[in-house]
C-alpha cells in the first residue's frame, strides 16, 4: 500500500513538475534579442554548415521548417500561417502564389549576386527578370537505366515502345510529368492546352502503359539500384545519389526534351525579416556557398560563376548541364489555369485504362 | 481430443504481419545502403549521422514538449468531462456536451487542423509551439474522456456515499477514494493521449510556426527529400524507448499488485 501510494505521489509530483515549468519552456523562446530568420523549405535542402555559416555572418539566428508538398506549403499559407520570411516552391506555384499576391517583389539593390545568375538558364524560368523570385536549383526529369543490361539504350522516350524490356520499366506517377512525355514525344510543348494534342499525347501513354510495371515516384531508386528496373523515368537529382552506390546506373535526358523544375527563392507578402531574407538570397548565390550547395545536393544551382568551382565529374555530367541543344527543347511546367481540368480527365482515363 | 491448430496458426500470422515490417525496418537500418535495395554490409553509419542531426533533435525535443503537456492538460480536463458526463448523465446540457465532447473522435483530423488554423489566425494567437499544444489538448481531451468515462460506467457510487458517510471531505473522498479507483482510467487514457500528440502529422502541419517542427513533420518530410535509412535509424532508436517504457511499466505494475 505505501509502495502504491509512493507511485502515486511521483505521478502527481511529475504533473505538477509539468506544470510549473511549462510557460517556461514557452517562453524559452521569446527572450533571445538575436534576429530570426525563419525558412520554410524541403527537408534537408541546404548543406549542413552553410546555415550556421551564414548565422555567424549575420548575428542571427536560422531556424528551418519542413514542407513535403507544395500544395500543402500553399494550403497552410493561404489559410494564413503566418511568421516565415523565405519559402521555395517550385515555379508553377510561384506563379500560383504570385497571381494570389501572397509573395513580395524582391529589392534588387539588397542583392548584388544576382549578377551571378546564369542567364542561360533564366530563359527558361517563367520570372525572367527575377521579379519576385530567385531560380535555387534546376532538376530536369529523364532516364535512368543499367548500361550493362540495356546495352542499346537510345537517349529518347521512344523507349517505352521497346516490348523486350516490358515490366520492367516504371514511369512517374505525376500528371504533368507523364503526359508531359508523351506531349514532347510528340514534339509538342509541355503546357499545351490544345485538346487534340493532348488526345494524341493520350494515346501514346496508354501504348506505354502497356509496357511499363506501373506508375511510381519514390521506389524506382530502390528498383533500379536492385536491377529490378532497367529503365525508369526519374528525376536527375535522385539517380546521381543512386550512382554513389551503383555506378552501373546512368542518366540521360530525352532527345525530344523534358520537364526542367526549378524551386525559387521567395519572400512571402507578411514577412518580418525582409533585409535576411534576402541577404540569405544573396548568400545562396554566393558563387563559392553556390558550387558547395550543388556538389551536396546533385542538382543545378544557376549561378555561372560556381560552375568553375565544381567537381570535374559534375562539370562533365549531362545529368547536371545539358547539352545546349537538348536544353532548348526542354520546359518548365506553367501553371495551367482552367485547362488543368482537362489533364486530370486524361490521366484519370491513362489510370483507369486497362 | 484433439484442439484445433487454427488458433494458433492465426495467431501467428498476425504476429507475423505485425513485426514482420518492424523487423525489416531494423534490420534495414544496419544496412549500409542508402537506397535498402540490397545488403550492402552491417553498417552504424545512420546512427553516427543521426547523432549529427541537430534539426531532427530539436523536432524531438518539440514532440516530447508537446506531448507530456498536452497529456497532462487532457487528462486534468478529460477527466473532469467525464465525471461530469456521468453524474449528470440524465440532464439534457450533458447530453449535448456528450456530444460536443465525442465530436472530435469522428471529425476528419484535416477538417479540424484547418478550422484550428483559421481560428489561431483570426484569433491572433501566434502559431508555434504553444497553438500544437492547444491543438493537442483539443483532439486529447475527447479521448481522455471517453476512457475514463469506459471505467465510470462500472464505478459504483456507493462507495463515495460510504466515505461521505463516514465522515470523508469532498477532497480527501476525491484524493482517497474516488483518484484511486479511477487510476488504471487516468493512465491508460493519459497513455493514449501521449501516443496520439507524438505522432499527430494532419492536425500538426497545419497549426505548426516557425521554429516548432514536430517529429512526424520531419520525418515526412524527409521520406521525400532526405535520407530514408536515417529514419530507419530514428525509428529503431523509438522503438527500443517504446519497448524498455512498455516493459518498465508492465514490472512497475507487477511489483504493485
Amino acid at each position: 500500500m505505501t509502495k502504491s501510494r509512493e507511485i502515486k505521489s511521483r505521478y502527481f509530483g511529475l504533473a505538477g513538475f509539468i506544470f510549473l515549468f511549462l510557460p517556461m519552456i514557452f517562453m524559452a523562446g521569446c527572450g533571445k534579442t538575436k534576429p530570426r530568420l525563419n525558412i520554410y523549405t524541403w527537408a534537408d535542402y541546404f548543406k549542413p554548415g552553410l546555415v550556421s555559416r551564414f548565422e555567424k555572418e549575420h548575428n542571427c539566428r536560422v531556424v528551418i521548417d519542413t514542407f513535403d508538398s507544395n500544395e500543402a506549403m500553399y494550403a497552410k499559407l493561404k489559410a494564413g500561417a503566418m511568421g516565415y520570411d523565405l519559402l521555395t516552391p517550385t515555379s508553377y506555384m510561384v506563379s500560383l502564389m504570385h497571381s494570389q499576391n501572397m509573395i513580395q517583389r524582391l529589392d534588387h539593390r539588397l542583392l548584388p549576386n544576382l549578377i551571378h545568375i546564369d542567364p542561360d538558364y533564366l530563359k527558361l524560368a517563367i520570372d525572367k527578370t527575377m521579379d519576385h523570385s530567385v531560380p535555387y536549383m534546376f532538376v530536369y526529369t529523364g532516364l535512368a537505366y543499367l548500361k550493362s543490361k540495356v546495352p542499346d539504350f537510345v537517349p529518347s522516350w521512344s523507349m517505352f515502345d521497346r516490348a523486350d524490356l516490358k515490366g520492367r520499366m516504371t514511369m512517374l506517377n505525376d500528371m504533368r510529368e507523364t503526359i508531359g512525355a508523351g506531349l514532347k514525344f510528340l514534339g509538342y510543348s509541355l503546357n499545351s492546352t490544345d485538346e487534340k494534342e493532348l488526345r494524341e499525347a493520350k494515346e501514346v501513354v496508354l501504348r506505354w502503359k502497356k509496357n511499363i510495371a506501373k506508375f511510381e515516384n519514390e521506389q524506382y531508386k530502390t528498383g533500379i539500384a536492385s536491377g529490378e528496373f532497367l529503365v525508369v523515368a526519374s528525376y536527375s537529382g535522385d539517380i546521381l545519389q543512386v550512382r554513389r552506390e551503383n555506378p552501373d546506373v546512368m542518366f540521360a535526358v530525352p532527345r525530344q526534351g523534358t520537364v526542367i523544375s526549378v524551386d525559387d527563392l521567395v519572400i512571402p507578402q507578411n514577412a518580418r525579416e525582409m533585409e535576411l531574407a534576402h541577404a540569405f538570397i544573396n548568400f545562396l548565390h554566393d558563387p563559392a556557398v553556390a558550387a558547395e550547395n550543388t556538389m551536396f545536393l546533385s542538382y543545378l544551382c544557376p549561378n555561372k560563376d560556381c560552375y568553375p568551382l565544381l567537381s570535374e565529374e559534375m562539370r562533365k555530367n549531362p545529368a547536371v548541364f545539358l547539352d545546349p541543344e537538348i536544353r532548348a527543347k526542354c520546359e518548365i511546367l506553367a501553371d495551367l489555369g482552367e485547362a488543368n481540368a482537362l489533364y486530370i480527365k486524361i490521366w484519370d482515363e491513362i489510370k483507369a485504362a486497362k | 481430443m484433439k484442439r484445433s491448430r487454427f488458433p494458433l496458426m492465426i495467431t501467428v500470422a498476425v504476429l507475423f504481419f505485425f513485426y514482420l515490417p518492424i523487423l525489416i525496418l531494423v534490420v534495414n537500418s544496419f544496412n549500409a545502403s542508402r537506397f535498402e535495395s540490397s545488403w550492402q554490409g552491417f553498417s552504424l553509419r545512420w546512427y553516427a549521422r543521426l547523432v549529427h542531426e541537430p534539426e531532427i533533435w530539436q523536432a524531438a525535443r518539440n514532440s516530447l514538449i508537446i506531448a507530456f503537456s498536452a497529456t497532462a492538460v487532457s487528462v486534468i480536463l478529460g477527466t473532469l468531462a467525464a465525471v461530469a458526463l456521468h453524474r449528470f448523465s440524465k440532464s439534457r446540457l450533458q447530453r449535448f456536451h456528450y456530444t460536443l465532447v465525442y465530436t472530435p473522435l469522428v471529425m476528419p483530423e484535416i477538417l479540424m487542423g484547418i478550422s484550428l488554423l483559421m481560428f489561431f489566425v483570426s484569433s491572433g494567437v501566434r502559431l508555434g509551439l504553444f497553438s500544437i499544444f492547444l491543438a493537442h489538448v483539443t483532439f486529447c481531451i475527447s479521448f481522455v474522456a471517453m476512457v475514463v468515462l469506459a471505467r465510470l460506467q462500472d464505478f459504483d457510487y456507493s462507495i463515495v456515499e460510504a466515505a461521505q458517510d463516514l465522515g470523508a471531505g469532498w477532497w480527501a473522498t476525491i484524493r482517497k477514494v474516488l483518484l484511486p479507483m479511477l487510476l488504471p482510467g487516468l493512465m491508460a487514457g493519459g497513455l493514449l493521449a501521449f501516443t496520439l500528440s507524438i505522432d499527430d502529422f494532419v492536425i500538426t502541419f497545419f497549426v505548426a510556426g516557425p521554429g516548432s517542427t514536430t517529429l512526424p513533420i520531419r520525418v515526412y518530410s524527409m521520406i521525400k527529400h532526405g535520407s530514408p535509412p536515417l529514419i530507419n535509424a530514428l525509428s529503431t532508436v523509438l522503438l527500443v524507448i517504446t519497448f524498455s517504457a512498455v516493459a518498465m511499466s508492465q514490472r512497475l505494475s507487477r511489483s504493485n499488485q
